[in-house]
């Protein structure tokens, strides 16, 4: 298919999924997915419950391991045995359970893993000091105002958990985002900068995958639209080509038609 | 009316606490501990002629050494969600270790120091490699070694204690005296110290605290779990060794029945400390003031001539009282929210 939306895409796609497969004991969570994504290109992903999109996003950050299928990072094939891994790929996820520590607080999660220190005496110390300047710029510069970074995180709202699990993903500056249902738990006005932040990152050049069940951002935010119906995708249509009632076939009608050929 | 979004409200909700305020906000458990320590301060001074003495206090706290050696390392045990039932046992096998290499098969008494050591590293590696690695619980993997080490020790010792010369430098570990100050407690203070900077302000201690919080987020963060979970029980034995050592010294021999239900103790100084049994949660100010709480109580029922029959039942109701006020402070954020 050709496409010729944005000159500055790249000629060769930044994320290259082959046949991803995935069997969770008696539950073929994957059953061979194809999965495609461009340089600064957003992309949404749908599907009904249990279709398999966290399956799919967690094999890409190196969360899950895959059973088969192959994974290129721009031209280059790659095995992701840990989230660490992805990392040094540049590949951040926010999780549908956000991954947060709920009795560390807002500073701690940010830089979870890559605490800054400074040596007192030859042992390496947390710069608490430090942190906390750098947590609050951050979260600053994304417009999220948490009013102070020393506050436990499980003391906070759930909106403000979201913010800070998608302000640690972009901290890392990757160059694939991946967001797993970001704005389930947001309201109106913290959707619609979520969206906003996913536009800004997007211009950067940053490729982004959002999952979610408002089907309405996509048609706000993505390039295309991935549907996956059981463990497969089954179309990719592009925003500009499709329709919200034809996504809502493609998640619900096809089940039926499936269900029917095989039965 | 001018809408506001939620996190803008937010702070303008947040109201600056004083310091004191701000601790019973974040810390009620070690707060509450503080306090009951200070009635149990005050409570045998009155009733006791001689409990607010230096000479007592120092008492105290000879006998309260190893138990802060070895609560100081299962607070990091606790804190990811873990436990070691095995710190009595591992102790016993150390000092009895230790004191056989020197007695009867005349090993200087460095070397025997350190193999006592050692043996409890590796005792702590398996420990962390069947509960890190292989996923066995903590709780089953560390009450099998709570037998099989006892076990060994009543083996290596065949029932007997075995004494250690009273002029070499293990003995003065458990008996000497620096500047005033008896030597063991010197020892605990020291590992109190490296334990607290460990918990609060290195990336270990920070990954242990999200261990018990969130293991799968901290992995997903490109932490090494297993790694902090498999160090965690290497320093718990380590620490159960050390404070085995210095029992041993203090009583001038090893024998295989010093610190039985050694590890009561240290579990309950752990949670009286406000230490959460179900991790993410850890105090080393709380597990010291948890160990005073239980050191004077022993200490000052016995001054007070109560029957030592009665000793471990009046010490188990102080606890579980002290626990469930603790318990009741703890819930009350959670209450005002819901
Ligand atoms: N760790 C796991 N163990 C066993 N089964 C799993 C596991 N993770 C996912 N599955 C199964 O794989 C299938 C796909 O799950 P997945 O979480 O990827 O769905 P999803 O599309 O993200 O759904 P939702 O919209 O509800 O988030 C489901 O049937 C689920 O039960
Ligand atoms: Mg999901």
């Amino acid at each position: 298919m050709l496409r010729e939306n944005n000159g500055a895409l790249a000629p060769r796609p930044r994320v290259d999924m082959r046949g991803i497969t995935k069997t969770y004991g008696p539950i073929r969570s994957l059953r061979g997915v194809d999965l495609s994504l461009a340089p600064g290109e957003v992309l949404g992903l749908v599907g009904d419950n249990g279709a398999g999109k966290s399956t799919l996003t967690k094999v890409l950050s190196g969360a899950v391991t895959p059973d088969g299928g192959t994974i290129s990072i721009d031209g280059e094939e790659v095995r992701f045995n840990n989230p660490a891994d992805a990392r040094r790929k540049r590949i951040e996820m926010v999780y549908q359970d956000l991954s947060l520590c709920d009795t560390v607080d807002v500073a701690g999660n940010l830089f979870m893993g890559r605490e800054l220190t400074r040596s007192f005496a030859g042992i390496p110390l947390l710069a608490h000091d430090a942190m906390h300047e750098r947590a609050r710029i951050m979260l600053q510069g994304l417009g999220i105002r948490i009013p102070d970074t020393h506050a436990l995180v499980g003391n906070l709202s759930g909106g403000q958990r979201q913010a800070i699990a998608i302000s640690r993903a972009i901290s890392f500056e990757p160059l694939v985002l991946i967001m797993d249902e970001p704005t389930a738990a947001l309201a109106v006005a913290e959707v619609e900068a979520v969206l906003e932040i996913i536009r800004n990152v997007s211009k950067m050049g940053v490729s982004v995958i959002l999952v979610t069940h408002r089907l309405q951002d996509l048609f706000l935010v993505c390039n295309r639209i991935m549907v996956m119906y059981e463990g497969t995708n089954v179309a990719t249509p592009e925003v500009a080509s499709t329709s919200l009632s034809e996504i809502v076939e493609l998640i619900v009608g096809h089940k039926f038609e499936a269900a029917s050929a095989r039965a | 009316m001018p809408r506001v979004s939620a996190t803008e409200a937010a702070s303008l909700r947040y109201v600056k606490q004083s310091f004191w305020k701000d601790a019973l906000t974040n810390h009620p458990g070690v707060i509450s501990i503080a306090v009951f320590v200070l009635v149990v301060a005050t409570t045998f001074s009155i009733i006791t002629d001689n409990f607010l003495t230096v000479h007592n206090l120092l008492a105290v706290l000879r006998q309260a050494a190893p138990l802060c050696i070895a609560a100081a390392a299962m607070t990091f045990v606790i804190t990811t969600g873990g436990i070691d039932l095995s710190v009595g046992s591992v102790g016993a096998v150390a000092g009895v270790l230790a004191s056989t290499a020197m007695h009867g098969w005349g090993v200087p008494v460095l070397p025997a120091i350190m193999l006592a050591l050692l043996v409890g590293a590796c005792i702590g590696s398996v420990h962390g490699y069947l509960i890190a690695f292989q996923g066995i619980p903590p709780f089953i993997v560390t009450l099998t070694s709570l037998f099989i080490y006892r076990g060994v020790a009543l083996l290596l010792t065949e029932g007997y204690s075995i004494p250690i010369p009273s002029d070499s430098i293990l003995a003065f570990l458990g008996r000497g005296w620096v500047l005033g100050i008896p030597m063991p407690v010197l020892l605990a203070g020291a590992t109190l110290v490296a334990a607290y900077i460990a918990l609060n302000h290195t990336r270990f201690g920070r990954y242990v605290v999200g261990v018990g919080s969130n293991a799968e987020g901290v992995r997903r963060s490109g932490v090494s779990i297993r790694k902090v979970r498999t160090l965690v029980y290497i320093w718990s034995s380590v620490a159960a060794a050390a404070a085995g050592l210095i029992l041993t010294a203090r009583l001038g021999s090893g024998s295989a029945n010093q610190g039985v239900m050694f590890e009561l103790d240290v579990i309950a100084a752990v949670v009286l400390g406000s230490t959460s049994l179900f991790g993410g949660r850890g105090s080393i100010v709380g597990t010291i003031l948890g160990v005073l709480a239980i050191s004077m109580i022993v200490n000052g029922l016995i001054l007070a001539h109560v029957s030592p029959y009665y000793t471990q039942i009046a010490t188990g109701l102080i606890i579980i009282l002290a626990i469930w006020f603790n318990t009741w402070l703890l819930d009350r954020p959670a209450r005002r929210v819901g």
